[in-house]
């Protein structure tokens, strides 16, 4: 369930955009920070908001590949496989990162912290190869500065 | 109108059609699986290769996304268009299951036509292939993702055409995913046309599951009797079982498409409880028996009661073959009343419709289509006549305006079973208080679209003044012959012949007698195809063939003649049998169950037998040019003088 609040919010969001479909990726990126993730009970939530059915709304969120229709980490690990990074090691990197962190590609690791996902292209080929972890964006890695990164994101996490 | 030359044939197209259409036009069939005449293009399947030699546009092409234009020189037998027309059917094929031979597409399915045809018999690709879990869609239709080559022609019918909203495609790139957020049946009482459209095996017919191959089924060019649109179809039956009804093409009424009303609920052709055989109070006899008892019961009627107390009711359901005879019947057996409807209600609508729907009035499903206002009066349309609505929604997604005139009450109208289905129907729109508010004078095509009732005069009034054309639901597939008939022999409704008149007796040629008035009338006879409470009140039954099993004409709303043929053999479905009876042991000319006659060749033998010798022949007078009506052209739109309009 989402508060009176948040709803009031996404409903002015909804009225201000030309048609509500425009509004409907910021509107799933918001109860997405709500719930973590894009609940069943989220989609519906969104589906009600933008006037649209349920199905319409999965259309969506499952095109978009920052939205998560199933439970993720606190962060969640997107590792470029678009042509420059893979051209740079992107593809090892991805592979590394999951060997070190003891999960496979699109699992989350048992204490919640990450999940790690292949992802298209993040606007950064001047710097591959790249990713992007929760909303901080990082270029140029090794896997050695990447596994250093997810280092201190842990820790960023958790001395909050 | 652009020229081009494709394969050295100079083609002239109109203005706007695409390469892929204009090659078609010459008989040049590029292989194609995303673009659908009713759909238009898409450009997802990257089948449709030509290579453009010459003109505006040079080299490799999709000839679907590609308007044809002046100067072009278009080749489809180029090699490297033909190397890569093989090379994407080969990565379309490269997920497909090789489960063909568990397919109900197999025989019937585009893509195994165009992989064949492409040459690609050997799969070179030796990795995993993507797979999907199915959904379980409801009773009518079969899931199976795996097959799917994402051509988006699934979720283009069903989302944009037929503007349903429970079932779309999900994910991306190779993930793609065409249902439904969850298992369940599907909305959209369009939803059948997924097992036409989709061009390999992910939706076919469960209720045809496992049944037979394309090149197995008795077919034939019909018409849909479950309303009185008069859509096409092609009916598929095996063994005497009527399998499934696909959607045929007719611009002019259907298109390419047909309802969920129309292509699933055909099971009482199967039906165990069909009347098959004549009988005499419950007692099977022979035909020759049956019919001697119905003469010797009509000539007790009339010594017991009076001739004239005896009605002869036929129905909107009834052929127009069989229509036509029914007055011989009437005038040889001396009964008092003769009735083409039940219903006085009905009678009064289809009477009232025929009288004034001219040629030039009535509008097609087409006409329907181009309109640019359309005004909704009484009418529900998704309960009697579904694919209006799908008409109506074409033409709203053009821009038409579309009003729906509300009654006094400021309700919205609902038909006689309280049914209101106007918050489903698949376009916006706005409510009006009364027809006079609609600005028909703006409109270059305004069409009323009317379904039966109180304000007939009024929206005849209004069509006659603003120049709309005007549609008009009835009861049956062929209200409106019945409705001629009962005009030119002056009949009325079987209610008001018994509420006027001491109708005591009737025979009834494929009517329901409503069960209020079953006790007090002796039903002396029903030729009917169906186990309805009139065949089981009758003294005899004449089993008659159903509209599958027979040639035959339906006059539809607007009042165009279809022709159609007989799709199977009558007779019970091998199916069922007892298997110690089948085959039967027993020699005889019939098939099991097969004893069943077209009602209008009951009725001449009828005539023939209550003593009239004239050789009579169907059609005659002015229905003549109803003989030789062609099952698969545009049927025949009646004038004004065959309407009885001066």
């Amino acid at each position: 369930m989402i508060d009176n609040e948040l709803k009031i919010t996404l409903e002015q969001r909804v009225a201000a955009a030309v048609t509500p479909r425009e509004a409907a990726v910021e509107v799933m990126k918001e109860l997405q920070h709500h719930y973590g993730w894009l609940t069943d009970e989220a989609l519906h939530e969104a589906a009600n908001l933008l006037g649209l059915s349920p199905l319409q709304v999965e259309e969506l969120a499952t095109f978009y590949e920052m939205i998560y229709r199933r439970p993720v980490g606190r962060r969640v690990v997107h590792v470029c496989d678009s042509i420059s990074c893979w051209a740079m090691g992107g593809e090892t990197l991805l592979e590394q990162l999951a060997g070190r962190l003891g999960i496979g590609v699109g699992e989350t690791t048992s204490d919640g912290m990450f999940t790690l996902l292949p992802c298209c292209c993040l606007g950064n080929c001047g710097q591959s190869p790249t990713m992007l972890v929760g909303d901080n964006l990082y270029g140029g890695l090794t896997l050695e500065k990447a596994l250093d990164i997810l280092q201190r994101e842990r820790e960023g996490i958790e001395t909050k | 109108m652009p020229k081009l030359i494709i394969d050295n044939i100079p083609v002239e197209v109109t203005q706007g059609k695409t390469v892929l259409e204009a090659a078609k036009s010459v008989g040049i069939t590029i292989p194609h699986f995303c673009w659908h005449p009713a759909l238009g293009k898409a450009g997802a399947c990257r089948v449709c290769a030509v290579k453009m030699v010459d003109g505006p546009v040079k080299g490799i092409q999709m000839s679907c996304m590609l308007e044809a234009q002046d100067g072009m020189v278009v080749s489809t037998t180029d090699a490297e268009a033909m190397a890569m027309r093989k090379q994407v059917i080969e990565w379309l094929m490269i997920n497909h299951p090789h489960d063909c031979p568990v397919c109900d597409e197999g025989g019937e399915c585009q893509l195994q036509d165009y992989t064949i045809a492409g040459g690609h018999g050997l799969r070179r690709y030796t990795g995993k292939k993507r797979t999907h879990v199915n959904q379980y869609l409801g009773p009518h239709i079969e899931h199976e993702m795996n097959r799917c080559i994402q051509c988006y022609r699934c979720v283009r019918f069903y989302q944009e055409f037929a503007g349903g909203t429970d079932f779309g495609v999900m994910g991306s790139a190779g993930r793609i995913y065409y249902g439904r957020v969850a298992d369940g049946p599907l909305e959209s009482p369009f939803a059948g046309n997924l097992v036409d459209i989709c061009p390999t095996g992910v939706f076919t017919d469960k209720t045809a599951r496992f049944r037979a191959r394309y090149w197995d089924y008795d077919m034939a060019p019909s018409v849909c009797p479950h309303c009185s649109l008069g859509c096409n179809t092609v009916p598929a039956a095996r063994y005497r079982e009527l399998l499934k009804v696909i959607a045929r093409q007719n611009d002019a009424v259907n298109g390419w498409f047909l309802c969920d009303k129309g292509r699933f609920t055909n099971s009482a052709v199967n039906a165990p409880e069909r009347p098959r055989v004549p009988l005499i109070d419950g007692r099977q006899v022979a035909w020759e028996e049956a019919l001697a008892a119905l003469l010797l019961r009509i000539r007790e009627i009339g010594t017991e009661y009076g001739a004239e107390s005896l009605a002869i009711v036929g129905s909107s359901g009834l052929s127009m073959e069989a229509a036509s005879l029914l007055h011989l019947l009437h005038e040889k057996t001396g009964a008092g009343s003769l009735c083409y409807f039940v219903d006085a209600g009905e009678a009064q609508q289809s009477a009232t419709v025929t009288a004034c729907l001219n040629e030039q009035a009535s509008a097609s499903m087409a006409d329907i289509q181009a309109a640019d206002l359309i005004a909704l009066v009484e009418c529900d349309l998704l309960q009697d006549g579904p694919m209006m609505a799908l008409a109506v929604r074409q033409a709203w997604r053009r821009g038409a305006k579309i009003s729906l005139v509300e009654d006094a009450a400021g309700t919205v109208a609902q038909n006689d079973n309280g049914l209101n289905s106007t918050d489903k129907l698949p376009f916006e729109v706005e409510r009006v208080a009364s027809l006079i508010d609609i600005p028909f004078a703006d409109a270059a095509h305004p069409v009323i679209i009317f379904g039966g009732g109180d304000k007939m005069s009024e929206v005849m009034a209004e069509a006659g003044k603003t120049g709309a054309k005007l549609a008009c639901l009835l009861g049956g597939p062929n209200s409106f012959g019945a409705a001629l008939l009962a005009k030119e022999y002056g009949a009325i409704s079987l209610a008001e012949a018994v509420a006027d008149k001491k109708v005591r007796a009737v025979v009834s040629v494929e009517a329901d007698i409503p069960p209020e008035l079953l006790p007090k009338l002796v039903v002396v006879a029903t030729l009917d195809w169906r186990n309805t409470e009139t065949v089981k009140a009758a003294h005899i039954v004449l089993p008659t063939t159903a509209w599958v099993e027979m040639d035959g004409t339906y006059i539809n709303n607007e009042g165009r003649a279809q022709r159609f043929k007989k799709v199977m053999q009558p007779g019970l479905p091998i199916k069922g049998l007892n298997p110690s009876l089948h085959p039967p042991r027993e020699h005889t000319p019939l098939v099991p169950g097969g004893q069943s006659r077209p009602a209008w060749e009951i009725l001449v033998d009828i005539v023939h037998r209550l003593g009239s010798e004239e050789d009579i022949q169907l059609f005659a007078g002015q229905w003549q040019r109803l003989r030789d009506l062609d099952a698969t052209g545009n049927g025949l739109l009646l004038t004004d003088i065959e309407r009885g309009i001066k």
